[in-house]
């Protein structure tokens, strides 16, 4: 069951129906973007929805202009870069890599499974946390260059023989290579006509 | 000058076998010639006997092979062989060096690669050597689905196998020279780091006890520069896949084990399922450029020949060790596919004719060469041998009903023509004859001895009635490699699916016309003569069925279960090959429409960031202007109005693939294509994150 802000929230002011709608696409979104981590608790996803869209809510009565969709996005981006920041002390720039190591650990850690409880909002179990840190993507050994070059070969006569032909192509030579294969074709049949 | 054991045994094998086949080709020549002698020569006749040899020969090869082989079989194997030598007696003893397992993939069937990885890690495993081998996924794919599926089938396999820093995956942005360029391009990065490379195919599986087994035989014999190992076809489900592994099952061991009889040390080397020294295929078989005018056509295609002509060259020997189990590979599925490759490997067995009279090849990869370049011009030389023959045999029955009474127009041909077609008969069917032999030996693995012969009864009718159509596909392709030009293939069908009749009828009818065509001209023309060529026209006529029918599972299932065609693999399924079946599992379902999850999904994203090994990107990187075009349009198009190109410009620049994954998740709804809601609700569900656990 997907859990809407309109009715999860009751207290909160009333919204026109434009500004519903674009608060339940918030919410879809936020709620659609924390399952790819695949949590093993989904009421954690619930809750962590509405802790994201209550803040992203603060933000937007400051600043009404930018849509729902982005404040909340960058609400989750800015809790992930903290809790990653406190858990796991990646370096913060640039942040694609402070983004892809995060997720990368939490990945090979297996802790959406292990802990949901903790993901984004309080601080890892420190073996848990120990085991992020220590999660480490191989991608590939050091390079070890060496020279791979094709070595000279002699193709031998007939490569000297087409190379001929390709550069000397004439009507001379094939006047030639036609009364060659004329004579040829006629000691053969002179020789078997004999022979039967 | 010191002649060693092997340089005097191939001396004599040489001169046995070259002195064995001229002398058979001189005796058929000989008993046609005498077959003319009572006879009117017509133009025809001259153009039948000066091909002649050219097709007997390849007949008169293969029935020596045979016999070496049968004879090698008897006598319990080759002394002289790099397998058989005193270093077995201690191999327990014979230390191991750091070997590299080489896949080259391009857009193959990834949950299958996974899961055959993850087989062959096992096996390692429980040789308790697994520390001496690395595994390199070395990829080509241009489909991008493909792509970030290997991406994400690395990551589980590391993951489940706990095997970060020994299976390494890496994708070349170009693939030049395609696979022979994908393993020198292994080579040259990392190619210092081992003694030794083992290539393997897709489809390829080896044993763990087979690769620790390989390893020690190079280490014993620092002489041997390649040794090729011989793969069992398995794995088939298709009735055409399951005639091939039977007759590879049956027919192959006896003629690799005459072949390498013949050869020695100048074996063969087929691209896969094979051991490589490093250091010498590093420093002597990049492949040369061939010297032909069109730069675009210097590439050399078939590369294994080339390459094992090259180790040769250097001083290394080549082997092929036929009696080694543990070895596998799979064929392609059905007659159409079979055809698709066969295309590829005369293009470029023909282009090996320039390596034919190059200096310093040895006479042995001469004679391969030679062996590999008739295999594909044997069809046309038989088309037009068949056209020829036909006329002649037309011309001669029009002179006879000038020249003579009707009573000689049935006149029996001479005892000469009859002794000649008993013997290329004998000699076509007896390695088979021989092969079926050696299968009795171990009947039981084949099914029983009753359905051994079945089954190879029936493997050689549909062996007869493929050859025809096989060489006039091979005419075609010999001609379009000539010429440069290019058959259209429809789609390809990698599973064992089927195909339709409609996709047969369209591929093979032209054959059946031809057929029907021939037959009818033959009753008309030839009369009584034409019986001769109804094998012909009969292969050519059941073309589309033939192709139709050997293409079902549910034909191949009705056999197998009758116990017919079976092989020593199923009898005995080995463990490498536990989950390989390509219906049981179905992960690969995923892999269509993957790529759009590389920038949606989060996992996905950093797996892809980190593997293209590129600076990660900050915020003040500015995009080239055609590229952020590009983003805007995938946004605004989805992932369908993106053609596949300018995908992959898109997921190789990591800067791209970071600022896609945050404007696919923060722009609303009115600025993003409709698919890309549906998209985000499937990355939501689908669990897209790397898992290929099922298959492991």
């Amino acid at each position: 069951m997907e859990l809407h802000l309109a009715s999860m929230n009751p207290s909160a002011p009333p919204f026109l129906s434009e500004e519903l709608s674009a608060w339940n696409e918030a919410h879809d979104r936020v709620l659609h973007f924390l399952k790819t981590f695949a949590l093993s608790d989904s009421a954690q996803v619930s809750r962590l929805t509405l802790q994201i869209l209550d803040l992203a809510r603060k933000r937007h009565r400051e600043n009404p202009s930018v849509s729902p969709v982005t404040l909340v996005m960058e609400e989750t981006r800015r809790i992930t870069v903290d809790w990653f920041a406190s858990n796991l002390a990646l370096p913060e720039e640039p942040r694609s890599r402070l983004f892809a190591s995060g997720y990368i650990a939490l990945f090979l850690s297996h802790m959406p499974q292990k802990a949901p409880d903790a993901f984004l909002i309080s601080r890892l179990p420190e073996d848990l946390r120990l085991e992020m840190k220590a999660s480490l993507l191989v991608t590939g050994p050091d390079l070890q260059i060496s020279s791979m070059t094709p070595r000279h070969l002699d193709y031998g006569p007939m490569h000297d023989f087409a190379r001929e032909t390709w550069h000397r192509w004439s009507s001379r030579e094939i006047l030639i290579a036609l009364l060659f294969w004329t004579g040829i074709y006629f000691v053969f049949y002179w020789w078997l006509s004999d022979l039967l | 000058m010191k002649i060693s054991p092997i340089e005097s045994s191939v001396a004599i094998r040489r001169t046995l076998f070259m002195g064995a086949t001229f002398f058979l080709i001189a005796t058929g020549m000989a008993l046609l010639l005498r077959s003319y002698s009572d006879e009117q020569m017509f133009w025809a006749d001259y153009i039948v006997i000066g091909l002649f040899p050219f097709l007997f020969g390849p007949i008169t090869v293969g029935f020596i092979l045979g016999l070496f082989g049968f004879f090698d079989w008897l006598r319990g194997g080759d002394p002289l062989h790099v397998m058989r030598r005193p270093w077995r007696e201690k191999e327990e003893s014979v230390p191991l060096a750091a070997t590299a397992i080489v896949i080259p993939v391009f857009n193959e069937e990834t949950a299958r690669v996974g899961r055959g990885i993850a087989n062959m890690w096992h096996s390692l495993e429980r040789t308790g050597q697994i520390e001496h081998f690395d595994f390199y996924l070395c990829s080509d794919s241009n489909q991008t689905d493909h792509w970030i599926a290997e991406e994400s089938v690395w990551l589980s396999l590391c993951r489940e196998l706990n095997a970060f820093g020994k299976i390494f995956y890496r994708k070349r942005r170009h693939a030049i020279n395609g696979k022979s360029g994908n393993v020198a391009d292994f080579c040259r990065r990392w190619g210092k780091r081992y003694r030794y490379m083992i290539v393997l195919d897709a489809d390829s599986i080896i044993a763990g006890p087979t690769m620790v087994r390989l390893v020690r035989a190079m280490e014993a014999n620092p002489e041997v520069g390649i040794l090729q190992t011989q793969p069992a076809m398995v794995l088939g489900r298709s009735l055409f896949r399951r005639l091939q592994q039977f007759s590879g099952g049956v027919y192959g061991k006896i003629f690799s084990q005459g072949c390498s009889m013949a050869q020695m040390a100048s074996g063969s080397y087929w691209g896969h399922n094979a051991i490589i020294r490093i250091a010498p295929f590093i420093e002597y078989c990049d492949l040369p450029i061939l010297p032909v005018p069109n730069p675009r056509k210097r590439h050399v295609l078939s590369h294994d020949t080339v390459e094992a002509a090259l180790m040769q060259r250097a001083g290394y020997e080549v082997w092929v060790a036929y009696d080694e189990s543990g070895t596998y590979e799979e064929g392609p599925p059905n007659l159409r596919d079979m055809l698709k490759r066969d295309q590829r490997w005369c293009a470029g067995n023909l282009q090996h004719f320039w390596f034919l009279f190059a200096r310093g090849i040895a006479m042995g990869n001469r004679l391969q060469i030679w062996i590999g370049l008739m295999a594909y011009l044997c069809s046309p030389i038989w088309l037009v041998f068949l056209i020829a023959g036909s006329i002649a045999s037309y011309d001669r029955t029009r002179f006879l009903a000038f020249s003579a009474g009707p009573e000689d127009l049935g006149a029996p041909k001479s005892i000469e023509t009859g002794i000649l077609f008993l013997l290329t008969a004998a000699m076509l069917f007896a390695p088979r004859l021989l092969s079926v032999v050696w299968a009795l030996s171990r009947a039981r693995e084949f099914g029983g001895t009753f359905r051994l012969l079945t089954s190879a009864l029936l493997e050689t009718f549909f062996s007869i009635l493929i050859a025809p159509i096989l060489m006039l596909f091979h005419t075609l392709f010999v001609i379009q490699a000539i010429a440069g030009w290019q058959i259209r293939w429809t789609t390809q069908n990698r599973a064992d699916t089927g195909l339709s009749f409609s996709q047969c009828f369209l591929l093979f009818g032209w054959q059946s016309c031809l057929g029907m065509a021939g037959q009818v001209l033959a009753w008309m023309y030839l009369e009584n003569n034409s019986w001769w060529l109804t094998p012909i026209f009969a292969g050519w006529i059941m073309a589309p069925l033939i192709a139709w029918a050997t293409s079902w599972q549910g034909s191949g299932k009705t056999l197998r279960d009758w116990g017919l065609f079976i092989i020593p693999e199923e009898t005995q399924s080995p463990p490498e090959l536990e989950g390989l079946n390509h219906d049981e599992n179905g992960s690969e379902t995923l892999v269509n429409h993957l790529w759009p999850q590389a920038l949606l999904c989060p996992y996905l994203q950093a797996l892809h960031l980190f593997l293209i090994r590129q600076r990660f990107p900050s915020a003040q990187d500015q995009p080239a202007p055609s590229l952020a075009q590009l983003r805007e349009r995938l946004i605004q198009e989805g992932p369908a109005g993106l053609n596949s190109k300018e995908q992959l410009r898109l997921l190789w620049d990591a800067e791209t693939v970071f600022w896609l994954h945050q404007e696919l998740w923060s722009r609303p709804q009115k600025h993003l294509h409709p698919d890309w809601i549906k998209w985000q609700t499937k990355a939501g569900k689908m669990k897209c994150y790397p898992s290929c656990k099922d298959s492991l």
